[in-house]
């Protein structure tokens, strides 16, 4: 089970790489409030990861509600997007299941996939939107991260990740040039 | 309670500020009065000690005390003060805006709050507008976040030790990105408004989250604490000659500031990198001299830079004696705590960092010259600039009291 939620993690950064429209944005930051809401679940922090849903559904709908609605996947001179997708899901995997040790180790790949692929998201953006989603990312794997330390973190950092999710994409900024 | 009225009562009188903003007296009298409330709550919190009413673990350590209030004092010399033709209300709600978000993280029980504020923070900065795209206001602060985080993460798995020396480089790469030092030199239009610039991180944000990131990473992975000392330190000389030295030669009079920031910042880093405490002292110091003597100026000489006067008075050569670190200013005891405790260390660091102390000197004369003539109120603010960095200067004791030094 959360196997298969921290590959959803990994696609929806991966899908944020690769997408320049509203729509693949949408898809790609749903996609990671779902997984990272899965991960807490099955580790019973409950209030954690309905606030992490709440924020992912409301930059989902701040996404499709305004500006022009298309995919924008994989435009044209998108390869060394597609290299950075797969290789960082592959060095996330590989440090997470090889390198460390100990219970947790989908947690582990879903952390260090999204923040991976958000920092080269950021770095490439030229546009405010994909950027946007890029740091509501950032902030979902950032409250999942808190879960790795060895005490109980509480429900701080997922509600003010869920904040951050909901409210950057509904600054101004994100509203206004499309993607 | 006194940590989350810190961080209330300031936010409170941005907003109040903001939303006046038509009303200039109205808005100034609401965001003082509001701002000063939360620095009372700041000098009444007992530092260490936590207040749980937000079911959040909210303290205040006695540095972070110190910084704040430096930094408040600052915006009070700024806004009282304030440079030619500049909207003091519209100051004031920034300035109070940077406080409470520095109270917060100064209040924040753990690095994974730390950095999520940061975050918070870096979105409100770059929705605040500016001559610059969103993405690229957003770039530097948000790569920040990620490298912070991604040592955050290697500091929390078990298995190999260099997992921890991984931790260390992503922490240390995160701090230098959030600053805007080397390798991460923020993106410096000089045209742009202060509050909107990268100078609100480098000058402004920059010292508390310094030091809370810092304290936090040395509990969070002690087995490679003297890595993470060495490349503060490595990082610190790197910086040190590469601001100085850009701040001599480059042509722009705005950049030569921005560079000098990062020269501050490069002996402040090797100052945390030097865990005894003369280099603790040294690196309060430095932050006090970056927030309450390099910053106002830098706002002050800005007219002057944009008409390209420049003037060879006393006042000048002051002010250059202040921003080179020079006796009797804070700077220069600054200055001093570093070398014993570099020379406590590691003696021939003394004489790397002794030697790069050098540099601050022709930069600084030209940082002076472009403060102009400063007149009426302006003269006033800088006079009581450079009293304060002599009264620390000549005796610095009651300030590294109050950082628990």
């Amino acid at each position: 089970m959360t196997a298969v939620a921290a590959f959803a993690a990994w696609l929806g950064a991966a899908i944020i790489v690769l997408a320049d429209g509203r729509r693949g944005l949408a898809a790609g930051i749903g996609l990671i409030a779902v997984g990272f809401t899965a991960i807490a679940w099955s580790d019973g922090v409950w209030v954690g990861g309905a606030c992490l849903l709440v924020g992912g559904v409301v930059a989902v709908i701040a996404l499709l509600r305004t500006g022009p609605q298309d995919w924008g996947l994989m435009p044209a001179g998108s390869t060394p997007r597609l290299i950075l997708a797969v290789a960082g899901g592959i060095l996330s995997l590989w440090v997470a299941a090889s390198v460390t040790t100990g219970p947790g180790a989908s947690l582990r790949f879903a952390c260090l996939a999204v923040l991976g692929l958000m920092a080269g998201r950021l770095l490439q953006s030229k546009a405010a939107v994909p950027a946007l989603a890029g740091a509501a990312g950032l902030a979902i794997a950032l409250a999942g991260a808190s879960e790795l330390g060895p005490n109980d973190p509480g429900f701080a950092p997922y509600l003010i990740a869920a904040l951050i999710t909901a409210g950057a994409l509904l600054l101004p900024a994100a509203r206004s040039h499309g993607a | 309670m006194e940590p989350e009225l810190a961080i209330a009562l300031p936010a409170v009188g941005a907003v109040l500020t903001a939303i006046l903003h038509p009303r200039p007296r109205a808005a100034l009298l609401a965001g003082a009065l509001l701002g000063a409330g939360g620095i009372a709550a700041v000098l009444l919190a007992a530092p260490g000690l936590a207040s749980d009413l937000l079911g959040v673990s909210l303290s205040v350590s006695a540095m972070s005390r110190t910084l704040l209030l430096a930094a408040a004092a600052s915006l009070a010399l700024i806004v009282a003060f304030p440079p030619p033709r500049a909207d003091r209300a519209m100051l004031l709600a920034w300035g109070l805006a940077g406080i409470a978000g520095m109270a917060a993280i100064a209040a924040a029980p753990s690095l994974d709050l730390v950095i999520l504020l940061t975050l918070v923070i870096a979105l409100l900065h770059a929705a605040l507008g500016g001559q610059r795209p969103l993405a690229a206001r957003l770039r530097a602060p948000a790569l920040a976040v990620a490298l912070l985080g991604a040592g955050l993460v290697f500091a929390r798995f078990d298995g190999s030790t260099i997992l921890a020396r991984f931790a260390a480089i992503g922490l240390v790469a995160g701090l230098a990105a959030a600053l805007g030092t080397l390798p991460y030199i923020h993106e410096f239009d000089p045209d742009e408004l202060t509050a909107t610039s990268p100078i609100a991180w480098i000058a402004f944000l920059g010292p508390i989250l310094a030091l809370a990131v810092i304290t936090r990473a040395r509990e969070l992975i002690p087995a490679a604490g003297a890595i993470f000392a060495a490349m503060l330190i490595g990082l610190g000389l790197l910086n040190v000659l590469w601001g100085g030295l850009a701040s001599w030669l480059t042509d722009k009079g705005m950049s030569a500031w921005h560079y000098s920031f990062m020269a501050d910042w490069g002996l402040v880093l090797c100052a945390f990198g030097i865990l005894v405490a003369d280099g603790q002292a040294a690196a309060v110091l430095l932050l006090f001299g970056i927030v309450l003597s390099r910053l106002p100026l830098y706002l002050w000489s800005r007219q002057s830079l944009r008409e390209r006067i420049q003037t060879d008075r006393p006042v000048n050569l002051l002010a250059a004696a202040m921003l080179a670190g020079a006796a009797p200013f804070a700077g220069f005891a600054a200055r001093l705590f570093l070398l014993r405790g570099a020379t406590q260390l590691y003696w021939p660091l003394a004489l790397v960092i002794g030697v790069g102390l050098l540099l601050w000197l022709p930069p600084s004369l030209r940082l002076g010259r472009s403060l102009g003539t400063p007149r009426g109120r302006l003269a006033l603010g800088v006079a009581i600039a450079l009293s304060l960095s002599v009264a620390v200067g000549l005796y610095p004791q009651p300030l590294l009291s109050l950082a628990g030094l």
